[in-house]
């Protein structure tokens, strides 16, 4: 059964169709790449699923649950997380603070437990510090871990924002463009790293990504979308050779 | 200069010396300003104190969820009129009346902050505003028993006084002779200390790190689950309760409350002490408590010199000054005099994280300059620096000037961080000079901070401890 | 109790032209919000040292009124050029919180400068309505004529066409005037009007200016109903005047004025009046700054975006 399952989804900005009845659907543990020519539509899927946007038509459901019946702050309880294409981070923050607040929904301390430093509170947050930790090892960035998130190179932000996402065990990671402002050995070990944490905590992954050789290479599903409407989608072998989309490539850039 | 001029391992302890010393200062402060001040200085001291919370609950919206509060001035109104009617009317005692009116604080501030804070925008501001605004004419509405009780136009005194219990006056400057200052005084402390204790466990936690979350980046705060308006709610609820209990320091302190002690003025006053302070810093609420009273203070004796119009001995040329400082730390210091002072710190000591296993985040010897170091030479220069500032301060007291006494003053307090700094760098340099890590002639100028350092360390003790025992 | 209708008309006459004042204000707030999402204010402070100006040209200099009014809105104008280029410009719009610390500073100054040039007494500014001019035949005495048995004022007469005029004479800068429009376009959307070259910077000091000179006509027409002119005479204006704008709508330019003059009546129908009739008149100026404080809650409550505001009020 699938995991995710978009269905005729549509949604328009005062006449402008920024989705056009789109539907596609993605397995467990399966890495899809969404590609699309820039206003395709890519980011304003992520911000329906996200619960940012409300759609004009169509439903969403993850795992059978209706995710339209959510808010924005509540689509992290059913595991759907995600990272922003120009960063939505807390510069504010240290980075290990930043990937502390990730795991915002499955820690519970409130006010009073807090301003009390009751036990309860204080085994939480050590336990939570640790595992903040344990996600910053993975993306190898324990270093910064206690610098503040301000001022930080675009490449190490980006990488604290998957960390930031896995500190919640997510069950599904939906990526916007990770390997922007990364140089072309840094793409490829990222590919590597993506792949490797989808084994490591049977992840789910929607790739937004305009780098096309790291997508072809670790997509096992592609959909393609232009101006709001899918074009193909299915294996990426196949979908690359399709003419509609080497024609919205080829016509766009 | 760039490099700290010492570098910890946190937690370690040479980390807890410093913090030592840090925390004997805070006390030494606290003891002293009881014995040394006049009681009407002490007043004063109270009410920096009182401003100093009000401008931490200011502070806790503004500074570290990024919403706009300009009323607290009437949560300080409703906590001061609710204290006293409830000591002057039901005979409660003041103890009593604090979870009342942190209570009360709550829900006011829930009912005013949640219709502005569902939405976007600078609505929260448009609503305290309006808030501070009517604030004082509410007190004098008739119905529902309302000016009975706030005493209305003319104001409620608090016949009770806080009087300290013989067993409490032993505490520093209480007794009889002194008035009430002195006690009033360690209570509002307790209170001070136990609500900023309160406040900083708060904010780092998950419930404070989700307040600052909103402040940094509302959508990537949504999307981690953080529940936007219930979070800036309940934040702002907090912080309304924190001015509550404020008003109700200020009740205990003053004796006395009227509608117009809670104007707009007094909530631009909060702002500006904020500002002054320091936005988003917990430490910025003292400072800017301390620096409004004084200011306000100064200006007050210089506009009648300066033949400036003067209302009630208070001149609009506070205001003008308070106008002034708000829109030059806005362009030059936006981070208000604590971000000046954590400059200096982060110049003076650099304290290195430690990883879940207790090691250092990165090796304390990738901060060490070797033999080319110079912190042996800087640390004698300020072992030097402490002693001839304190000399000029101690004449320039002699000129009878406002503002010469009050650079005076400044100057004589650098020997406070100098003295012991010169003293820890010294020794050291010492020690590193004697594994072999420093030149030979790095050792004279260690030797001489270590010494003239401890010296002037000592020093400071000694006429604190002096005063003390002189005051006591 | 008795519901005294006969005394009613007096009341909406009176909230009328109140109302005329606070939309005349509440538009200088809008005229600056629409630009730059922010709240000034020093609006207030601005208006009261533009009145002080007509004061000085017209009490002390002894310049014809309507001279001097004009000469006020232009120098105010300019002030308000000036503020926005040295204080307001050099910050991010997105972050509101340096630019209101700016304004809060701005009316610190403004009013004690204002405080120690001509003190905290109130002094009389000539009312420009205070009598029909001769050319108006005489109708039910000098100051007021009777409709509907009661009294309408020369005064509110005068205030509503002086607004009416000034809000015609905004509409002709705002639609034909090369200035006007690229205010419309930067109002609407920075980053488009940036991209068509407009010069978003000028265009808001633009803004800046227009506002300043309404601020100054609504703290003339204001000062009579105040017995004159002094430096906290805005005080309470402004918060009716931010009731007025929020009520309206913070974006939308006509819902100032109608929001405005909503306030105005509700404070002289709804607290006033009913006041008079239910409690007797002892607590009217008391509730009706409370009405402004309701009338804000209320709004966000059920109408975030204010009866006639366009931009989509973001839920959180």
């Amino acid at each position: 059964m699938a995991l995710l399952e978009v269905s005729d989804i549509s949604v328009r900005f005062g006449g402008i169709r920024a989705l056009d009845d789109l539907s596609f659907t993605m397995d467990e543990g399966q890495i899809l790449g969404l590609i699309g020519p820039n206003g395709a539509g890519k980011t304003t899927l992520f911000n329906v699923v996200s619960r940012i946007y409300d759609p004009t038509a169509g439903s969403v459901t993850f795992d059978g649950q209706d995710l339209l019946a959510l808010s924005a702050h509540e689509i992290s309880r059913v595991g759907v997380y995600r990272t922003f294409q120009n960063l939505a981070l807390w510069p504010g923050m240290t980075v290990i603070e930043n990937v502390m607040v990730g795991d915002h929904t499955n820690t519970k301390s409130n006010v009073i437990s807090a301003a009390l430093r009751l036990p309860s509170m204080r085994k939480e947050e050590s336990d939570l510090r640790d595992r903040a930790w344990a996600a910053l090892d993975e993306v190898q960035l324990t270093d910064v871990a206690y610098s503040p998130a301000a001022g930080l190179p675009f490449g190490t932000l980006k990488r604290i924002e998957l960390a930031r996402a896995l500190i919640a065990n997510p069950r599904l990671i939906m990526l916007d463009e990770p390997a922007s402002g990364l140089t072309h050995a840094e793409v490829d070990s990222l590919a590597q790293d993506i792949k490797n944490l989808r084994d490591r905590h049977n992840l789910t992954i929607l790739l937004v990504e305009h780098h096309m050789r790291m997508v072809l290479g670790i997509s096992e599903k592609l959909v393609v979308l232009n101006f709001g409407r899918k074009i193909a989608d299915g294996d990426p072998d196949v979908v690359r050779s399709d003419p509609e989309v080497i024609e919205a490539y080829l016509g766009s850039s | 200069m760039s490099a700290p001029l010492v570098v910890v391992a946190k937690n370690s302890a040479e980390h807890k010396r410093w913090q030592y010393v840090q925390w004997a200062y805070v006390a030494g402060f606290v003891l002293l300003t009881p014995l040394v001040l006049q009681p009407f200085e002490i007043g004063k001291m109270n009410r920096a104190l009182i401003m100093g919370v009000a401008i931490l609950a200011v502070n806790l919206v503004v500074g570290f969820n990024g919403m706009l509060a300009l009323g607290h001035s009437a949560f300080m109104g409703i906590g001061a009129f609710v204290t006293a009617s409830l000591v002057q009317d039901e005979n409660w005692d003041y103890w009593m009346i604090v979870p009342v009116v942190l209570i009360v604080g709550f829900l006011i501030g829930v009912v005013v902050g949640l219709p502005a804070l569902r939405v976007k925008g600078l609505y929260l501001a448009l609503v305290t505003i309006a808030q501070a605004a009517v604030f004082p004419s509410l007190v004098n509405i008739d119905e529902l028993g309302i000016a009975a009780r706030t005493g209305g136009p003319n104001g409620k005194g608090v016949s009770e006084e806080v009087i300290a219990p013989s067993y409490w006056e032993w505490l520093p400057g209480v007794d009889g002779a002194r008035g009430g200052s002195a006690y009033r005084y360690w209570v509002i402390v307790l209170m001070v200390a136990i609500t900023i204790l309160l406040v900083t466990n708060y904010l780092r936690s998950r419930a404070g790190r989700a307040v600052l979350a909103i402040r940094d980046n509302e959508a990537g705060a949504a999307v981690y689950g953080v529940n936007l308006p219930i979070v800036k709610t309940m934040n702002f609820a907090i912080s309304a309760s924190i001015g509550s209990l404020a008003g109700l320091m200020w009740c205990m302190d003053k004796g006395f409350v009227a509608g117009q002690d809670f104007t707009f003025l007094l909530a631009v006053d909060l702002i500006i002490g904020l500002v002054l302070g320091g936005v988003g810093a917990i430490q910025g609420g003292l400072v800017g408590g301390l620096f409004v009273v004084w200011v306000n203070d100064l200006t007050k004796r210089i506009s009648i010199p300066l033949g400036l119009y003067t209302l009630n001995g208070d001149g609009p040329l506070a205001k003008a000054i308070f106008g002034l400082i708000l829109i030059l730390f806005t362009f030059f210091a936006p981070g208000g005099i604590v971000s000046l002072g954590r400059i200096i710190v982060n110049k003076l000591i650099k304290v290195v994280p430690l990883t879940p296993a207790g090691q250092p985040i990165e090796p304390l010897s990738n901060f060490d300059p070797g033999m080319e170091s110079t912190r042996a030479d800087v640390a004698m220069k300020m072992s030097i620096a402490g002693p001839v500032l304190l000399a000029v301060g101690w004449l320039l007291m002699n000129v009878n000037n406002l503002l010469v006494g009050v650079l005076a003053f400044g100057l004589r307090m650098g020997i406070l961080v100098l003295a012991p700094v010169a003293m820890l760098v010294g020794s050291n340099e010492l020690a590193a000079h004697a594994d072999g890590n420093r030149p030979d002639s790095a050792k004279g100028p260690a030797t001489m901070a270590r010494t003239l350092g401890a010296l002037g360390f000592l020093f400071v003790i000694g006429y604190a401890v002096q005063r003390f025992v002189l005051t006591y | 109790m008795t519901w005294n209708f006969d005394i009613l008309p007096d009341f909406i006459f009176n909230g009328l032209s109140l109302g005329a004042i606070y939309g005349t204000v509440a538009l200088a707030l809008v005229l600056i919000f629409k630009a730059t999402t922010l709240i000034n204010f020093a609006t207030g402070e601005l208006a009261m040292l533009g009145a002080f100006l007509v004061y000085v040209l017209h009490m002390e200099q002894g310049l014809w009124l309507w001279l001097s009014m004009l000469i006020a809105m232009a120098l105010s104008a300019g002030l308000g050029i000036l503020i926005e280029r040295s204080l307001t410009r050099p910050f991010d719009p997105s972050d509101h919180l340096p630019v209101v610390l700016i304004t809060l500073g701005l009316f610190l100054i403004l009013n004690a400068v204002a405080g120690d040039i001509w003190n905290y007494q109130v002094r009389i500014l000539s009312n420009p309505f205070g009598k029909f001019p001769s050319w108006v035949p005489s109708v039910g005495g000098d100051r007021f004529i009777e409709v509907f048995g009661s009294r309408l004022k020369y005064q509110s007469i005068g205030i509503w066409v002086t607004l009416a005029l000034a809000l015609f004479i905004l509409g002709l800068i705002l639609n034909k005037t090369k200035a006007g429009l690229a205010f419309r376009a930067v109002s609407s959307n920075v980053e488009s009007a940036r991209l068509v070259g407009v010069h978003t910077g000028r265009t808001l000091g633009f803004g800046w200016a227009i506002a300043s000179a309404f601020g100054t006509l609504g703290a003339v027409l204001v000062a009579p109903q105040l017995g004159g002119v002094n430096p906290n005479m805005m005080a309470t204006i402004l918060i009716y005047a931010l009731a007025g704008a929020a009520l309206g709508g913070l974006d939308s330019l006509g819902g100032a004025v109608l929001g405005g003059i909503l306030v105005g009546l509700i404070q002289a129908v709804l607290v006033t009046w009913g006041g008079v009739v239910v409690f007797g008149q002892l607590y009217m100026s008391i509730l009706q700054l409370a009405a402004a404080f309701v009338i804000i809650l209320i709004t966000l409550l059920f109408r975030p975006s204010g009866l006639f505001g366009t931009r989509r009020v973001e839920r959180v």
